[in-house]
Order: structure tokens, then sequence, then C-alpha cells
């Protein structure tokens, strides 16, 4: 019950601050930019491309890509949209507040944590609005569609755990968000190194965010893949919620 | 018959922050219907001691009491007991006021009719009703400290712990306070901090006086203040090593 109060609280904070919006307003800004880059490329390469039946269709060559770039953007958008999170209510006093009230840790965290990816969520819908209003001239593959909208989602989700995992461990917003920045690029660039030599990535790969959204980009929906975003968001909301439960020891 | 326990009972509680004893020993108890100043200089351990009473510090030692039962594991049943304003008032900015109690009052788990009634008891009781509708954080100090405290009574608290409530007020708005402190001590207690000895004692019957984390001074006011004034002075004029 708190978590969702406490949700709603957020949500109606994101809907009056112009931060949110004005985030918002950027990311789709640029989205709708890469995908007219996307749709442009695809027009003009379909010519020298093979048959639809054998060839890159449309979610191959432009929505997958698209997605990805969303990704991309995401790296920085959860950290700015999660750093204020906990870090912000700790140095403004409201996290004693809340915990007044009667909020548990774990409904703070979750609170905090579902606001921010309706925020996000909401965000990807408008992102996917873009190539969906060219279904109807592209015939999309949409079972590969809906893949990789789902990891897309899980992946944000993901983001978003670690950016409240490390506004809950700081009382500077500034720090959370450099930490969620770091671990987010981290996971996504871990194997890069590796994956360019063309070398047997390892360990290294299976912790990469690549290794998880490159099946579902392909329409492969394995469940590996969502047991790793689910796995990511659990630890480090369970990290959160323990950090947030000590707050009455460590003052 | 066994004697009717305290309101609320601190019995030599502890407490570290960053590796410095901020409270120490601290013993004290308040009884319904009291009104208890804590008072000190900054630093003193005041708003250490009030947010442990609010369940927000976990006292390293020691135990806290609320009618008999333990205040500190069992912390969120307490808090049902106690009505927190921190000396920051910590609102929402982006929220109206009707929205911050609202909010407030599900955080509480106050059923739809019960909150709804609660929060316009709240605004009436504490003047608020004309500014229901504007956000937070474009209200006067004045207006913040009174939100605060309608959160704070939303659940008609038996404890009402107030940290420095008379902090930035102007000289009407003092006396509006001491209005309400009368006003609401029928039916439960009310512990507040102050470094203000005139300020405790407008409003309190009693006093306890913490230096270094210690308490150094506990007794009834009872309106003849010159000798309290002059205790205050000398304990505050110590250095916090002579008061461990």
């Amino acid at each position: 019950m708190s978590a969702f109060t406490i949700a709603r609280i957020d949500l109606k904070r994101f809907a009056v601050r112009p931060f949110a919006w004005t985030l918002a307003g950027i990311a789709l800004a640029m989205m709708a930019w890469q995908f007219l880059l996307g749709v442009s490329a695809f027009m003009h390469a379909q010519p020298t491309l093979p048959g639809p039946a054998t060839g890159p269709g449309f979610v191959d060559a432009v929505v997958a890509p698209y997605l990805l770039n969303y990704i991309q953007l995401c790296l920085v958008i959860a950290p700015l949209i999660t750093m204020q999170a906990l870090a912000g209510e700790r140095g403004a006093q409201r996290l004693g507040l809340l915990t007044a009230s009667g909020a548990s840790g774990t409904g703070i965290v979750f609170g905090k944590f579902a606001a921010r990816l309706v925020f996000l969520w909401l965000l990807l819908i408008l992102v996917a609005t873009m190539p969906l209003v060219l279904a109807h001239a592209t015939h999309p593959d949409w079972g590969q569609f809906g893949a990789a909208l789902i990891l897309t989602a899980l992946c944000i989700a993901a983001l978003c755990a670690i950016g409240i995992a490390c506004s809950a461990f700081t009382r500077e917003p500034a720090l959370a968000a450099t930490a969620a920045l770091l671990i987010g690029e981290g996971l996504s660039l871990i194997d890069a190194g590796v994956r360019i030599t063309g070398g047997d990535t390892g360990w290294l790969g299976y912790l990469a965010l690549h290794t998880h959204l490159a099946p579902a980009m392909r329409g492969l929906l394995r469940s590996e893949d969502i047991v790793y975003f689910v796995l990511i968001i659990a630890l480090a909301l369970a990290l959160a919620i323990r950090r947030v439960a000590s707050e009455r020891e460590r003052g | 018959m066994a004697a009717t326990p305290a309101l609320l009972e601190l019995d030599h509680v502890n407490r570290r922050l960053a590796g410095h004893p901020v409270l120490q020993d601290v013993s004290f108890s308040l009884q319904r219907e009291d009104v208890l100043g804590l008072l000190g200089v900054n630093g003193a351990g005041k708003s250490t001691t009030l947010a442990i009473i609010a369940g927000v510090l976990r006292p390293d030692s020691g135990s806290v009491r609320i009618d008999g039962r333990d205040a500190i594991d069992d912390a969120r049943s307490m808090r049902e007991r106690i009505g927190w304003v921190p000396e920051s008032v910590p609102l929402w900015p982006e929220l109206t006021v009707i929205e911050a109690l609202d909010a407030c009052g599900r955080l509480r788990g106050l059923a739809t009719s019960t909150r709804k009634a609660a929060c316009e008891r709240e605004l009436a009781r504490l003047e608020l009703t004309t500014v229901a509708r504007r956000l937070c954080g474009q209200l006067s100090l004045g207006q913040k400290r009174r939100v605060g405290l309608a959160q704070a009574l939303l659940h008609e608290p038996d404890l009402l712990v107030l940290d420095e409530p008379g902090n930035g007020l102007d000289p009407v708005q003092t006396a509006q306070l001491r209005e309400l402190i009368g006003m609401l001590r029928p039916k439960r207690g009310i512990i507040l901090s102050s470094h203000v000895l005139a300020e405790v004692e407008a409003m309190c019957n009693r006093v306890v006086i913490l230096h270094a984390g210690r308490v150094r001074h506990d007794a009834k006011l009872d309106g003849q203040h010159g000798g309290l004034d002059a205790q205050f002075r000398a304990i505050a004029a110590q250095p916090a090593s002579a008061a461990a």
C-alpha cells in the first residue's frame, strides 16, 4: 500500500516538475531523429537487399537498431531520473518523514522504482509508436517486434533498478547518477574488447547487456535472457531495500 | 494495583553518530497531557533524541517505551501513536497542501472516508483552508510548519514530537503556536525541542536540559523561572568535555 502511495506521489511530482518533461522531450526528439535516419537508410538500401523471404526486414533493419539506440539513451536517462529517488529524499529529510509515516524500506524502494519505471516505460511506448505508424506499409514481423520490445522493457527496468540502488547508497544525487551511469556503461561495454577481437567472451559475455539483447532483437526470446534482467532487478532492489532499512541504524 | 506506565519513557539511551557519542545515558519520561520542553544549545542532542522517539533512528543501547511497550523493536506499530514534525519540515514542494495531507493519510493507512475527514479537520484546526490548493513549495515558513503539524496530527497521535517548532516564526506566528499547543495538549503528550528558554517556559510544564548528549536537568516548571534561567546559562556555558 505504501509503495503504491509513494509511486503516486512521485508520478504527481514528475507531472509538475519541468525536469521530467524536458528529459522526455529531448529523448523523444533524439529518437525521432534516429528513427528517420533508420527509415531513410532502409529505403536507400532496399533496392540492393535480397527479397523479403531471405533479406532483413523492417524490424531487422530499422526497429532493432532503433530500440538498441533507445537502450543506449536510457543508460543516461535512467540515472538522471533515478538520482533524486532516495538520495534527494534523504538530503531533504523526506526519507525520515516517510519512515515516520509508517512506510517500510521495501515500500519506499518499490514505490520509487515503480514511479520511475512507469515514466521510462511510457517513454518506451511513445518510442515504439514511431515504427508502429509505418506498420501498415512495411509488414513487420510482429513476433520479432514483440520479443525486442519485451527485452528492451526488461533492460530499462534493470537500468532503473541500478539507478535506485545507487541512489540508496548516497546523499548526493550527482554521485548516484554517476555511479549508475558507470555501472550501466560497464555492463554495456564489459565484453566489447573481446567481441571486437572475435574471441570467446566467456563469463564477461554473460554479464554484458549486448549478449542478452542480441537474440531478442533477432526475434528469439530466451528464458536465460529474461532471468539475467530479472536477477539484476532483484539484486539492485534488494540492495536498495537493505540500505534504506538500515537507515535507522546508520542515521 | 500496578502504576500506569508513563506515556513515554526513555531509559539509558545511548547513540553514536559518525563515531561520536551524541546521546549518553539519556533517561526521562513524559506523562499524558504533559508538554515537555527539551532544551539545549545547538548540538546538544535534541534532534537525535526526538528522531529516536519518532522511530526514525535506533538507539545503540537503552530503551524507549510508549505506554510501557517497547518502541524500538516494535517501531512500526508504535509510529501509529506518534506524530513527528522535524525541524526542517520536509514537504513535497510539488504537491498542494491537500495532496500532501492526503498522501500522508494514505501512508498512515487511513481509510478513504477517515482520511478525507481527517484532512478537513486538520485544515480547519490549523487554519490552512485558504491555502489548501496551493503548492507546498509556495508557502511561507509559518504555513509550512502548520502543514507539517497537520500531517503529524492526521492520525490523532497520542504523542506529538516537535523539533524546534518555533524556529523562523515571527512573534505573531509564535503566539499562534503557543495557542495551538495549548489546544492540542488535552488527551496527548507533547515533547518539543528548543534552544530558547522563553519559548519553553511559555509552552511547557516540564523541562529537560540536554548538554553534550547528557540530561543535565529534569524538572517541572512552576512559574519561578529565575533559577532555571541561571541554571541553563551555567550548563550551556560548560565545555562539552565537562558534561561528559
